[in-house]
This record gives structure tokens, sequence and C-alpha cells, in this order.
């Protein structure tokens, strides 16, 4: 059950495998407080997948010709 | 003593502590007219903040020289009939990470204690053409991403109305400052509610403008497709004249549009006949401290008793929202931070390391869900401002609490404190809509505030719902 919490995105990483992968040292006590924060927004998450989120919708724009429309 | 050379009473304007509690709407006409002097007035509200910060700690740094320069130019120019407006001669101090040219912006860090930009920021710039003085910088919560300003290289802000208790974050500094006499007025950041917390907390004004209204460069970024720039004042109307100052197109920043800066202050007519005002029950009025919850319903009648009326309206997309910016938030600071937070994670405060090291773990999906989120989540809001002109809701759940808990009460029930704080504000930044927090009462002898939300660049609308509330 523990490894299954601390499992992220589907890749069977834990938190701390993700962050000392990136060359980040954690910091003293932070696995767990790491770990709950993570659960909490997972929480927030809530049924977002299955939401009618259109897939269709342009989120991130690119413009194109510097960065502004003038 | 004063010489007078209007027929304002001469108690009003000889006692430096009386003119150091006025509005800069009060202020501005006595500078106008040379009843008071901009250095007398610059001098005054130093020698108190000096003074007061030993015990509110609302200043990182003070300026006294340069802004003495400042207020005797402003003095001379006056004299001989170039008053700019409101903000002429007035000083104020700005939150640290707001860049003054060849000044130490700290941004309320150790990384960043030395560093001196070598330029100011637009809205430093606009300030100073205003004929501002700027008196020094303000704490804050390190790197702007806390909402305590519980700041472990600077020290904590105190709020003044109890100094047990938190001002409030990011812009602690400046909510403390402006509520405790020490500034005029003031600039802040806003992120997730980083104006807006600390101007409840504080029982000061507090506006959140809309994105791209007013431009962010020369501002160290938290996240930039949600940072803000905006006034904390004392009045709705210094924080009109303060937005009529900063806001305007920038090309040197990428997220400005070229939209046209109206006479927001002309707007405060403070009359609401017919105004519709919407109230969403499920998210803005959920889980929330009952006295806070009967001040703001209590506002919101007085409103209706001066004409308007209410509507109740759904935002589906809401209950996604508090996931959607702290995804959103916390990448785009871990991306800002990415090469320190690995070459120098020492530096960091450990609750701000802790932040950086949990922006880490969301996916590109996880960020790019988020956006969609927040697409919806406009769409959402577009909808309900055609059916209503305003929506109203409390600013913050619960009340500040104590300097150095992580948790706060609602109820009578222990809450995290960093889930609850940005509850009702981080939709105004996913949005980009303009939000403003106006004091709404007491409980417990700390401010209660409002939080008053409208349609994109309608400023104007949303401060003088403000108004008509302040003017009762």
């Amino acid at each position: 059950m523990d490894n299954e919490k601390k499992e992220l995105n589907g890749l069977g990483l834990s938190i701390e495998q993700i962050l000392t992968s990136k060359g980040i040292q954690i910091g003293e006590g932070h696995v767990n407080v790491l770990e709950s924060r993570w659960q909490a927004l997972e929480e927030l998450k809530g049924n977002l997948e299955n939401a009618k989120i259109d897939d269709a919708d342009i989120a991130v724009r690119n413009i194109p010709g510097g960065d502004h429309v003038e | 003593m004063q010489t007078l050379r209007c027929g304002i009473s001469q108690e009003v304007i000889t006692l430096s502590n009386s003119l150091i509690t006025k509005s800069v709407e009060e202020l501005a006409p006595l500078l106008e007219t040379r009843v008071i002097s901009s250095v007398e007035l610059t001098k005054a509200v130093l020698d108190h903040a000096e003074t007061k910060n030993k015990e509110i700690n609302a200043y990182i740094s003070f300026s006294r020289k340069e802004a003495v320069e400042a207020a005797e130019k402003a003095d001379k120019e006056i004299r001989i009939g170039h008053y700019r407006g409101m903000y002429h001669g007035i000083p104020m101090a700005i939150k640290d990470n707001l860049y003054i040219k060849n000044d130490v912006t700290t941004i309320g860090s150790k990384i960043h204690q030395n560093f001196v930009p070598d330029y100011d920021a637009t809205v430093v710039k606009k300030l100073r053409e205003a004929g501002a003085v700027l008196t020094g910088k303000l704490n804050m919560h390190e790197y702007a991403w806390g909402a305590t300003t519980n700041n472990p290289h600077f020290g904590p802000t105190r709020n003044p109305r109890n100094l047990q208790h938190i001002p409030g974050g990011s812009s602690g500094g400046s909510g403390a400052a402006v509520a405790a006499d020490m500034s005029a007025a003031s600039l802040g950041t806003d992120t997730a509610g980083s104006i807006r917390i600390p101007s409840s907390a504080c029982g000061i004004v507090g506006l959140k403008p809309t994105y791209g209204l007013v431009s962010k460069y020369g501002c160290f970024p938290l996240s930039w497709s949600l940072d803000h720039i905006g006034p904390m004042t004392k009045t709705v109307k210094d924080a009109a004249g303060l937005l009529e100052v900063i806001a305007g197109f920038d090309k040197n920043d990428s997220t400005v549009l070229n939209v046209p800066v109206e006479n927001y202050t002309k707007q405060l007519t403070g009359n609401v006949k017919d105004l519709v005002i919407g109230v969403n029950e499920e998210y803005f009025f959920h889980q929330v401290d009952a006295e806070i919850e009967a001040l703001v319903r209590k506002n919101i009648q007085r409103l209706v008793d001066q004409g308007a009326k209410v509507v109740e309206i759904k935002i589906p997309t809401l209950q996604y929202s508090e996931w959607a910016e702290m995804i959103t938030a916390l990448t785009e600071a871990s991306t800002v931070h990415h090469r320190n937070l690995i070459e120098r994670p020492d530096d960091f405060g450990d609750d701000v390391r802790l932040l950086f090291e949990l922006g880490e773990i969301p996916s590109a999906v996880d960020y790019l869900q988020a956006q969609q989120v927040r697409r919806q989540l406009k769409q959402d809001f577009q909808k309900a401002f055609e059916k209503v002109d305003v929506l109203i809701f409390p600013t913050l759940p619960m009340l500040p609490p104590k300097i150095g808990e992580d948790d706060a009460e609602i109820n009578g029930r222990r809450v995290d404190l960093m889930d609850n704080i940005v509850r009702f504000t981080g939709p105004g930044n996913l949005t980009g809509l303009p939000a403003l927090s106006v004091p709404c009462g007491y409980k417990s002898e700390l401010p209660v505030g409002l939080q008053i939300m409208g349609p994109a660049f309608k400023e104007g609308l949303v401060l003088n719902v403000g108004y008509a509330l302040e003017q009762g």
C-alpha cells in the first residue's frame, strides 16, 4: 500500500526518485511532507480526468511575429 | 509650524501625527495647495516608520536621503505650478520584488540579498513620473511564495492590528506598512492572492487589476502567467488613483495588453442602483468562518439597501480551480528557481524550498490540464458576467493565524493554512479578472475583508462597488 501511494505518474517512480533524478537534494524531513502534499493535490484534482474539459480548447497560445499584436 | 495658505484649520495641518494617518485623497489637496510640503510629510512618515519598524518589521530598507531629495523636487515643482496629480509628493514604500535602479532588491531572499538592478521597474518609472516619493522597500514572503511574511532572512512582519498575528502575504510588508501609517500607500504583487490576503488581514484596500493592465517589467517573477502588480491603499479612491498611475501598455512586457487606461477615480460615484450582484454559494461561501460569512452577507445587504439586487449563480469549474492554481503556480515558480534549487538549496527558507521541490513533481500533462481548466474557468466566469455585474464573496475564509502557525481555524476546526488562505483569491489569478478586497468589519479585533470581482478591464465598476461600501 505504501509503495502504491509513493508511485507517481504511472512510471513507478517515487517522489524521492523523481527529484533526485533531476539532481535535487531533498530537504531534511521533506520526503514525507512532499508525499502528503502531493496526495492532497491529487485529491484536489478530484474527477478531472472524467470531466468535460474540451480537448480541442487551445489553452496555450503561440503568437508569431513578436510579443505583441499592434 | 506651517504657514497657512488656504482656509484649512491649523489643528488639522500642524500635527505630523495627523498627517501620517491621512489617506492620499486627503493629503493630495493639501500638497497641491501647499498647505503642507512633501518634505514635511515625507520626514513625518519616515520618522514614524523608522520607530514603528522595530515592532512591525514592515520595511527591509529605508531610502531617507533619496526620499527627501525627491520630496524637495516635488515641492519645487508644485511651487512653480507643475502639479502632476494625486500622487505628486506622496511618500510611499513598495514591495521588495520591484526593481529600483541602483538600489538593492532582495526579493525577501538570501540568494538575492545583494542584487542591484540596473533599471527601474516600469511601475517604479511611472511612480517617479507621477512625482511619488519612494521611502524604502518592504518585507515580503521569500520570493513571494507564501502567505505569512514569516521571512527567515529578514524576520517576520507583524500584523499592526494584533502583533501576534501574521499580516498575510506575500505582500505582508505592504499591508502592514499602509495599515500602520508607515507608508501612505503601497504596491504589492499578487499570484494567488498576495495583494488581497494582506489587505484583508491588515484592514486596508487591495486591488488585483486585470492581467495585462499593469506592466510587470522589472518585477521578479513568481509565476509569470499568474503574477499581477496592484495598489494597496487606505481608501478605494487612493487605489483608483494609484491604478491610473501604474496602468498602461509597455512594449517591455509581453503580457501587457494595449488597452486604454481609464479615469478610475471619476467612476467612483457610489451609485449601485440596479447593480446585479452574483453570489456563488457552492464555492465562495463553502467552509467559511460563520462570523466572516455573516459580515460579508451583511455588507451585500447594505448594497441591496442602496438599490442593488442579488442573483445566485453557478460556476461549475471552480471545483478544479484550487488544483489548477496550485499546479500552475508550483511548476512556474519551480522553473524560475530550478537552477538554484539544484545548486544552492540550503540558501532557501525551509518552507519555500519545500514548495520548490513540490513544483518539480507535476508532469507536463498536469500543467497543460491545469491550463485547460483555466480556460474552461474563464468561459464559466464570462457566462456568469452575462447575468451579473460583479461577484461578491469573502477574501479569506478565516482570520489570519498567529505567527508560526501552519494551520488556521474555521468554525472550531483546524485547517491547513496554505490550502485555505488562497482558496477564494486564486480564481482571480487563474482567470486574470479584476478583484478588489475592501474592509467589511472585525472579528476578535482582527479585520475582515470582502472581495469584489468583475469582468475583465472593469476596474472602474469593481472600485465603485467598493467605494459604495466604504462610503456606507
